[in-house]
């Protein structure tokens, strides 16, 4: 069903990558370290003007990026927010980023923005609003866009279809790619009690074109996806599963809370291509 | 969308106040015990998002009132002044005014213009870029003509007035600040000029004659205007040490004969 050519992020981008983060700026820029590209909050660069903007401008000459929104709020009842879409529309023309995502979820409704990836009901109702808020951002920034699975802690009695059918279906029916979070994968199969394995089985391998991994944290019987630490051993092992039933993805290693000095980033950026290396060897 | 805008409606009510969880809980699979534990995490976050918004936007009164009361004056303006942005560089806009209305700040007086400042001080982190000032584009303009020419301020300055000197209160609060951390309230009012030379955002004090110069410029002045509000003010004046001074620091950043 989807259009021929929109999901063509596969080709956008190749190896392992990091997320960009203000307080690595100096570090990365005397070190330019050797990854393969890198992945910046788009939110944090919609300014006029800047010391952020300038320092994305200078990585982007060596390395290809990728905007991430956090904020779009794809999923909200009653519409998208215009002013925040027309600056996400200033930074990718001003950036023309190798890919630009955003996340399967709501943030804003009504006057208020809860500024959190809060989750959405799986109904049919939900897929079809969050299936044209994607068509319009993909008219508007014309280009696919990735969609990404969110960590979540509640889910709510309504849905009905299972969370990656549900992604499946919007990536079909809108022909937006999907970003797949192993973490937040994995983090949702503990909390909600569902088996990891079957939600790669339903997603589409061709629509996969970008994986992220970051760490957890557990409270109690529930898993935390504050990406403050190193990726789990069991996050590791569902990323050589999904390596093995996508095929080659680019894939991301993310760190937002407690962030290690640049070389831990580093090193678990390569951890992740020995595995994607192997995998496809 | 009735359906979907109910169950949004009734999520974010139960974030934003716990008193009105109740309405929200039979939305969501498991026990209300448990469910009620979940809603409390996505309240922690949607309030660290706003907190650490605010803190970054106002470093310098986060390090003159502490970690804890800063912690109560943002759980308290955000109950005031709710996010609506999914910018949360556009957070913490009205903190001065809500400082000046909350009266367990009142104790220190000169927080609403420190934290004027500090808006003025974020705005600037994101103004626009501006190419470098072209010395050659001014010396087209012909000699007899120099005194029309309008100064054309970086889009990141601003003044503040204060009856408290704001611009010292900022420079000792800064990181990067080695001297005598002293602060004489005695000295009177003052002005404070932001400015954005490359990228770093700096505050310096300026008298009453730079302040109206600047002012006057901001608002689209000819130098000959900008320089007889200058020295109406009777302080102290020197237009060419001032203008190459402003040029080298990027407050002025062209000359134009026309009106902007």
């Amino acid at each position: 069903m989807s259009p021929p050519g929109v999901c063509g992020g596969n080709d956008a981008l190749r190896g392992v990558g990091i997320g960009l983060r203000a307080r690595h700026y100096r570090e990365f820029l005397d070190s330019r370290p050797r990854v393969d590209w890198l992945e910046v909050h788009s939110e944090n660069y919609f300014g006029q003007g800047g010391y952020d903007l300038h320092v994305l401008e200078q990585a982007r000459a060596d390395y290809p990026i990728s905007l991430h929104g956090v904020a779009l709020s794809l999923g909200s009842a009653d519409g998208l927010r215009e002013a925040h879409l027309a600056k996400l529309k200033r930074l990718v023309d001003r950036i023309e980023p190798a890919l630009v995502s955003e996340h399967l979820c709501w943030g804003a409704f009504g006057p208020r923005h809860f500024n959190d990836l809060l989750p959405l009901p799986y109904t049919r109702a939900a897929r079809d609003q969050i299936v044209a808020h994607i068509t319009q951002v993909q008219e508007i920034l014309q280009r696919p866009i990735l969609v990404e699975n969110v960590s979540s802690y509640l889910q709510f009695r309504a849905s009905e279809i299972p969370e990656f059918d549900f992604l499946a279906e919007v990536a079909d029916r809108s022909g937006c790619g999907i970003l797949l979070d192993v973490n937040n994968l994995y983090v949702n199969s503990v909390n909600h009690g569902f088996d990891p394995a079957d939600a790669l089985h339903a997603i589409p391998a061709h629509a996969v074109s970008e994986i992220h991994l970051a760490g957890h944290s557990a409270a109690g019987d529930l898993l935390i996806d504050d990406h403050g630490s190193r990726v789990a051993p069991e996050v590791w092992d569902l990323y050589v599963a999904a390596c093995s039933c996508l095929g080659p993805v680019p894939t991301l290693v993310e760190w937002d809370t407690h962030l290690p000095p640049l070389e831990v980033l580093l090193d678990e950026a390569a951890m992740a291509a020995r595995i994607s290396e192997r995998e496809y060897a | 969308m009735r359906e979907l805008a109910e169950l949004q409606g009734r999520f974010g009510s139960a974030l934003d106040a716990r008193d009105s969880e109740t309405g929200a809980l039979e939305m969501f699979v498991g026990d209300f015990a448990q469910i009620r534990h979940r809603l409390d995490i996505y309240r922690g976050n949607t309030t660290a998002s706003t907190h650490k918004a605010l803190e970054a936007a106002y470093p310098v009164i986060a390090r003159i009132v502490g970690t804890e009361f800063f912690s109560g004056l943002a759980r308290e303006y955000r109950l005031r002044f709710p996010s609506h942005d999914g910018d949360l560089n556009e957070y913490g806009e009205f903190f001065a005014a809500f400082l000046a209305d909350f009266a367990p700040a009142h104790e220190l007086p000169y927080l609403p213009d420190v934290a004027r400042l500090e808006w003025h001080v974020h705005c600037a982190h994101y103004a626009a870029d501006v190419a470098p000032f072209d010395a050659a584009r001014l010396a087209s303009v012909p000699l007899e003509r120099q005194l029309e020419l309008r100064p054309l301020l970086h889009p990141a300055c601003a003044v503040l007035h204060s009856t408290y000197p704001l611009a010292r209160l900022w420079q000792v609060h800064q990181d990067t600040f080695g001297g005598e951390f002293e602060v004489d309230f005695s000295r009177g009012p003052g002005h404070a000029l932001v400015l954005r030379p490359g990228f770093k955002v700096e505050v310096a004090l300026i008298n009453d004659a730079e302040a109206a110069f600047l002012a006057a410029a901001h608002g689209g002045a000819t130098l000959v205007a900008a320089l007889s509000a200058a020295q109406s003010r009777g302080a102290l004046f020197d237009l060419g040490r001032s203008l190459a001074s402003w040029v080298e620091s990027s407050v002025i950043v062209d000359f134009s004969l026309q009106r902007i």
